[in-house]
Parts: C-alpha cells; structure tokens; sequence
C-alpha cells in the first residue's frame, strides 16, 4: 500500500518538468493496473500495515479515484495546448489523488477526517483556478462553506469518541456501541452534506457547472462517493440510534430525490442537469445506506461506482460539446447527431447507462436498491418508481434535445472528434457496462 | 525584527526593543505581584518610543492611544493588587476584584470587551510594530493570567473574544484592522489554551506567531496595506501560493499547519466536556475563514486583469519567502507524522 503512495509522491517532481503531460497520465493508468493485481480477500481488510489497510469497499473506490484522475488529465488536454499553468494543475491533480487514496485506506478514524478536509482544497482550487466563469467565486464559496459546516462537528464527534474508547482504529469501532444521538448527528451530518442530501444539496449544482471539466469530473466521480464511504464507516458503532432515526434521512433524501428529478425537467444548461441527475441518484444512495441491510448496502456500493464512471462520462460530453460549441444551453446544442454522429452513439450509451437500462452497473445498482427500500417500506416503491421513471425521462430529454432537431444556424466550423475523445468515453464507457459480467468483484462482502 | 531595524537605519531603537524583551521577563518570573506590576510598566515604558514617529500626526495619536489604554489598565492592575494582596489579604477567586484583575489584564492584551482600541492603533502602526503588538506585547498578560484566574469569568470572555473576533472583521477592507480581529479571535483560542496548560498556550502561540510572522512579512515586503492592493500588482506565482497556504493556514483548515493547534485545543475542550463552547469554537472559525479567503480571491484565481505598469520591487531578498514557503508546505507533512 505504501508503495502506490510513494509512486504517487515520486510523480509530483513529475509534473513540473518539461514535456511531461502524457507521461504522467502514462503512469497514473500503470499505477491502475498495478493496483488492480492486490490480493482481494473480501471478508476483512487486508494490506494491513502501521497505517493503511484495504477492504474491499476502500478497494472499489480507491480503483474509481484512480481511474478518474486518469481520465481528468486526459479530458483536460485543453489545458496544456493553452498552456494554461498546466504544470500546477498536473500537480493539484496528483495532490487530490493522494489525498483521496489516503482518505480511503489509513485506518485511523481522525487521519480519514484529516485528508477528507484535505481532498476540498485542491478541488478549490481547480474551481476557482480553471473555471471560466465569474460565478465560480460564489460556487467556491458554496463547496467550502456547505463541506465545512458538515465537518466541524465530525471532527468534535471524532475526538468525542477517542476520548471515550481511546482509539481510533476504523477495525475496532465495530466492537463499541455509542448510541448518543447527538453524537449520532454530528458524526453522519458531514456526509449527508457531502453526498449530498436533498435539503443541504445547493454547493452541488453551482460546484459541478462551474468547475472546468476535470473539476467536475473528480466532483461528481469521487468527491460525493466520500460521504458514502464516510457513512459506511461510522455507522457501525451507531446502530440503535441508526434503528431509531434513520428513516428521517430516508425519507428527506427519496422525497427529495423526486423533486431534483422533477427539476431537471426545467435546466437550460447540461451541465446542470447532469450534476442535479446526480443529486437524484445520492439520494437513493442515500436511502439506501440508511435502511441498513444488506442489499441496500450492495446497492449503494454498485450505484457509487456506477454513477461515478457514469457521470463523469456525461461531463466529458457536455465538455466535449462545449469545446465546440462554447455554449452549454440546451438551445445551441441541439441537432448535433447532423455534425457529430459517433459522438451521438456515445451520448446514447453514456445516457442509457444512466437511466439504468441493461447491461449497465447502474441497472443492478437500482434493482438491489430497490429491493432494499422496498423491503423496508412497501410505500418507499411509488417514490422510487417515480425517481427511476424521471430519470430515464430527464435522460432521454437530454439526448433527443441534444441529438435530434435542427441545428443552430450560428455554427462555424469544428472538428468530428478526435480519438482522444472518443478512447475517454471509451473508458468511462467499457468499465461500467462491462462490470455486470463478474459482479461478485464488488457485490459479495462475506 | 532586528534585520528590519537595522536596514532601516534605525539602530537607537534597537536599545528599546532589548528593554521591551528584558521587561516580559521580569513580568513573567517575578515571585511578588509588585514584579509583576513592574515588568508590565516597563514594557509600556518601552514599547512607546519604538511606535512614536513624529513625522505624521496619525502615528503620534496612535502612540498617545496605545499609552493611554495601556496606563490605565497598569493603574487598574497595581490598585486591585494593593486591594487584594495587601489590604484584603485572602485568596478567593470570586469576588469582584479578581474579576477586575482579570479584567485590567484582558486590557493589556486587547482581548473582549476592552478590544476597541486594538484595531483603532493597528491601523496606525507599521507591519513591523504591529508584528511587535500582536505577538510579543500578549505573552506577559497572558502568563500573568495563568497565574490568577476566574474560570466563569473567563469563559465568558472566550466567548465575547470568539465572537466579536469573528464578526467584527466582516466589514473591513483594511488588512491591519483584519489581522487585528483575527489576533482578538486567537486571543480566545489562547485564553482557553493557557486556562488548560502553559505549555499548551505556548505551543499554540509559537505556532500562531510564526504564522503572523509569514504573513506580516510578506505583507511587509509587498508594501501592502488594503485589500483592494491586493489585486494590483503583478505577483510572482509562488508568492501567491505562499499567501494562499499562509491564510489557509491561519483558518485552521487541514492539511496545514495551523490544524495542529486548533485540533488540539478542541481535544482538551472535550476531554473537559466544554460541548457548547466547543460548538462556538467551530462556527466562529468558520466566519473566521469567511474573510480569509476574501483576502485572497486574488491569489485563487488565476486569471485576472493584471496592471502591467506596476512592477513589484522586493525591499529585501526573497529568501525568506522561500524559506517560510518551505516551511508551511512541509510542516503538513511532519504534522500527520510526529503526533501519530
């Protein structure tokens, strides 16, 4: 394990040399495929050292994490033809993947809060850096303060708890109970913020539209799976407050989830309705890490995975479209199935998956989901069956508005698409759908 | 301190400066009260000549300001004593005149609700005088502090300092009167500190003071005085990032250095289940970072419109952003490594 995290130290001198954009993305896949060779036990954490260890929902994630940044420094070739402090920005790319590779497998409870709060400052800087608007002040402003206001108490409830058990080790809270209720909320408050939950969701959609391409990928891959991480984790010593109190979150976030799904009927931008398609599938995440059996567990696991490739892959194409087009507004980006017919297959299938049509991850991610929920509740089904039938709503909406009808007469020129392009989609693509063939990877926990 | 002195062609101040630092000691490692009382005299003595120049009006009000406030909290302080230790002669902690004593010293130091003259003479003092007041002019009242307190008292001071701290440097544009508020805000931070351990308020302060003295520093070499400077210039991109890390630091934010106090100070104030208080703590350093990242929108973004015509001339070399760059980079390292 320390030696993923020293491969990923030795790349920062890496960033800063000349001619080196292609290498490091080189070598963050190399770091992939390495990292995919661990040995996989899936009934305990392995890779155990002083500080780091490896379960297999760390594993899943950290593969994510990975993968995406990857994909972030092949998204943003932009950047580095502009020359646009694209050594910094190598650099703030290679940061966040260290610390999300931290967050995910150090085994102290108080050092995950430590590069949790760690991972928000180069996505800060991504925003308020890279971004091309002048909104994007007040989108940063908006990621901080939401994150932070969650995450003060945890860390209150963190030191709550070391005072009390005199540990810290993730491996034996399992052992403790400490059913408080307002150690309770403080401790999950930070993720449902981060998730995010209906009622705390607005950093989301100013986040996710005004972040540069690669910001919005790591946002909508990663930074939303941390509070189900999170919550998987600190849940466990928690349980009769969970029993008692859950189903306020339950029934906050699938009521909510209905409403987001309803307004993305109403967004102008696609950049905006993918991140509020976002919030819709967080809340049945939400929903179901919260009923606390096991296929909601399964469920949120396969759908954080899923929707992380997935709409990453959905902000590369509205990128793809803006690099074009220099507009992210529904009435420019219309006909395009007229100049750019493969890229429509890829908008097609990046959207299929995201309605969970088969033989997406998404598919078995909703169907365990809604197992769970509704084996919990019978009435929770007429909530999700309207959360699932908007979303292949707002997905069509957003492929026949993009795809079909008649062009905008103010185009100039560009080109079909480069294979850059199309082997990112590819990527982003290829993992999600073919993952459903050896779904035992990550759905089988003891 | 003495590098600024001595470039500046003012050596006769440097007499004053050793007093200043010979009269913190007396203060502090005295075994009479009348010591003390002594050392905090002194201190006043001395520090006037180095934050006198009578070339402006502005820093001749200043000075007569600071003697004012400061005298009368020494007259307080000398009278209480006299009351307490010499005419009442008993130890008790909670009658009026340990609060007064508490209060005279909570005077010097600029903390709630005696702050209003802080931020007034801050805007009249240079970086490096106001260096000088934030950092070396709290040590004496605070060991002071140490030695006689009201634990209800001063929780309540904590709370009035966090919060006028917090909210008090919204409105403002100037950076002095900023890092004054700030500095009222770690006051409270601090005042909790040495209620728990001197040597937990002296790793607290050390912590604190080097990172004031990054940013006063840089302050200082850029010649910057307001907020609306800090967009005009053309600013080297490490200079930048060195006051992004500085501010972010100061805030209190992971992964970098001014976590360390702040989290534990926080462990101490559970460990003593202070639950509330602790909830005070948080939010008033959320309002804190609030007007931190204002500062420094300008070194976030960027691109900005750029004045080409202003060129920055550094007064003194640039080894001392480099080395206080190194410094905030690389203690985020040795702080998750030494305490865990």
């Amino acid at each position: 394990m320390m030696k993923f995290l020293f491969m990923m130290i030795f790349m920062i001198p890496l960033c800063f040399m000349k001619n080196m954009f292609w290498l490091v993305q080189m070598m963050l896949f190399f770091m992939m495929f390495l990292f995919m060779n661990l040995n996989l036990n899936i009934m305990c954490f392995f890779n155990m050292s002083y500080m780091f260890y490896c379960d297999i929902i760390s594993f899943g994630l950290i593969l994510l994490s990975i993968w995406i940044c990857s994909l972030m420094i092949m998204a943003s070739e932009s950047l580095f033809k502009l020359n646009f402090y694209f050594n910094f920005f190598l650099f703030n790319v290679i940061f966040l993947l260290i610390m999300l590779y931290l967050t995910f497998s150090v085994l102290n409870l108080l050092l995950f809060y430590f590069f949790f709060e760690a991972s928000l400052i180069p996505t800060l800087l991504l925003i308020i850096g890279w971004g091309y608007q002048p909104e994007r002040i007040q989108a940063g402003m908006y990621l901080l303060f939401y994150t932070l206001f969650g995450s003060l108490p945890l860390l209150m409830g963190i030191v709550y708890i070391f005072n009390d058990l005199n540990t810290m080790t993730i491996y034996f809270l399992k052992f403790f109970n400490m059913n408080m209720y307002l150690l309770y909320i403080s401790m999950i408050f930070a993720f449902l913020v981060k998730m995010p939950m209906y009622f705390v969701h607005l950093w989301l959609p100013k986040a996710h539209v005004e972040a540069p391409v690669s910001g919005s990928m790591i946002l909508a891959g990663i930074m939303l799976k941390l509070g189900g991480y999170g919550l998987l984790r600190v849940m466990i010593f928690l349980q009769e407050v969970n029993l008692k109190l859950n189903y306020i979150w339950i029934i906050i976030s699938l009521v909510g989830g209905l409403f987001i799904s309803m307004k993305c009927f109403c967004q102008v931008d696609m950049k905006s309705l993918i991140a509020y398609s976002s919030v819709a599938h967080m809340s049945m995440v939400i929903g179901g890490i919260m009923v606390m059996n096991y296929w909601g567990f399964i469920g949120s696991y396969i759908l954080m995975i899923s929707h992380g490739l997935c709409s990453s892959g959905m902000f590369c194409l509205a990128n793809i479209n803006y690099e074009r087009l220099h507009s992210r507004s529904l009435y420019i980006n219309s006909g395009m199935m007229n100049f750019m017919p493969s890229m429509s297959l890829w908008w097609f299938l990046l959207l299929s998956s995201n309605m969970a049509a088969p033989p997406s991850l998404n598919l078995l991610g909703e169907i365990s989901l809604i197992n769970s929920l509704v084996s919990w509740s019978n009435i929770s089904m007429i909530l999700l069956m309207m959360i699932s039938f908007f979303s292949a709503g707002y997905s069509l909406y957003l492929y026949s508005y993009i795809q079909h009808g008649k062009y905008f007469q103010g185009l100039y020129s560009f080109y079909v698409g480069s294979s850059r392009e199309y082997l990112l989609l590819f990527l982003h693509w290829f993992p999600l759908n073919m993952m459903i063939l050896k779904v035992d990877f990550i759905s089988i926990w003891f | 301190m003495f590098f600024f002195i001595l470039t500046n062609n003012n050596s006769n101040k440097m007499f004053f400066l050793f007093i200043l630092f010979f009269s913190t000691l007396i203060s502090i490692s005295s075994n009479s009260w009348f010591g003390c009382w002594i050392g905090l005299e002194i201190n006043l003595l001395s520090f006037i000549p180095l934050i006198s120049n009578s070339k402006n009006l502005l820093s001749v009000e200043t000075s007569l300001k600071y003697f004012l406030t400061q005298s009368l909290a020494s007259i307080n302080f000398l009278f209480m004593i006299l009351i307490k230790f010499s005419l009442l002669k008993n130890f008790d902690m909670n009658n009026i005149i340990s609060i007064m004593m508490n209060s005279s010293l909570l005077m010097k130091m600029g903390s709630a609700p005696f702050h209003f003259w802080f931020p007034n003479i801050v805007e009249g003092l240079s970086w490096m005088n106001n260096f000088m007041l934030m950092t070396w002019q709290k040590i004496s009242p605070m060991i002071l502090l140490s030695y006689y307190f009201n634990k209800n008292f001063l929780i309540f001071m904590i709370i009035m300092n966090l919060i006028i701290g917090s909210l008090g440097g919204l409105n403002q544009t100037s950076l002095r009167k900023l890092l004054a508020f700030s500095s009222i805000n770690n006051l409270g931070w601090m005042i909790f500190s040495i209620m728990i351990s001197e040597n937990l308020w002296l790793f607290y302060f050390l912590i604190y003071s080097m990172m004031i003295f990054m940013m006063i520093s840089l302050f200082f070499l850029m010649n910057m005085y307001f907020m609306n400077q800090l967009f005009i210039n053309n600013m080297n991109f490490f200079i930048k990032l060195n006051l992004l890390i500085n501010f972010l630091s100061l805030g209190g934010l992971p992964p970098f250095m001014g976590f360390m106090p702040k989290w534990i100070i926080i462990n101490f104030l559970l460990i003593n289940k202070f639950y509330f208080l602790t909830f005070i703590f948080m939010m008033t350093s959320l309002i804190i970072i609030y007007y931190y990242i204002r500062i420094i929108y300008s070194s976030f973004m960027f691109n900005y419109f750029k004045m080409k015509w202003v060129n920055l001339l550094m007064k003194n070399n640039m080894s001392l952003i480099n080395l206080s760059s190194f410094i905030s980079i690389s203690s985020m390292i040795l702080s998750t490594f030494i305490f865990m």
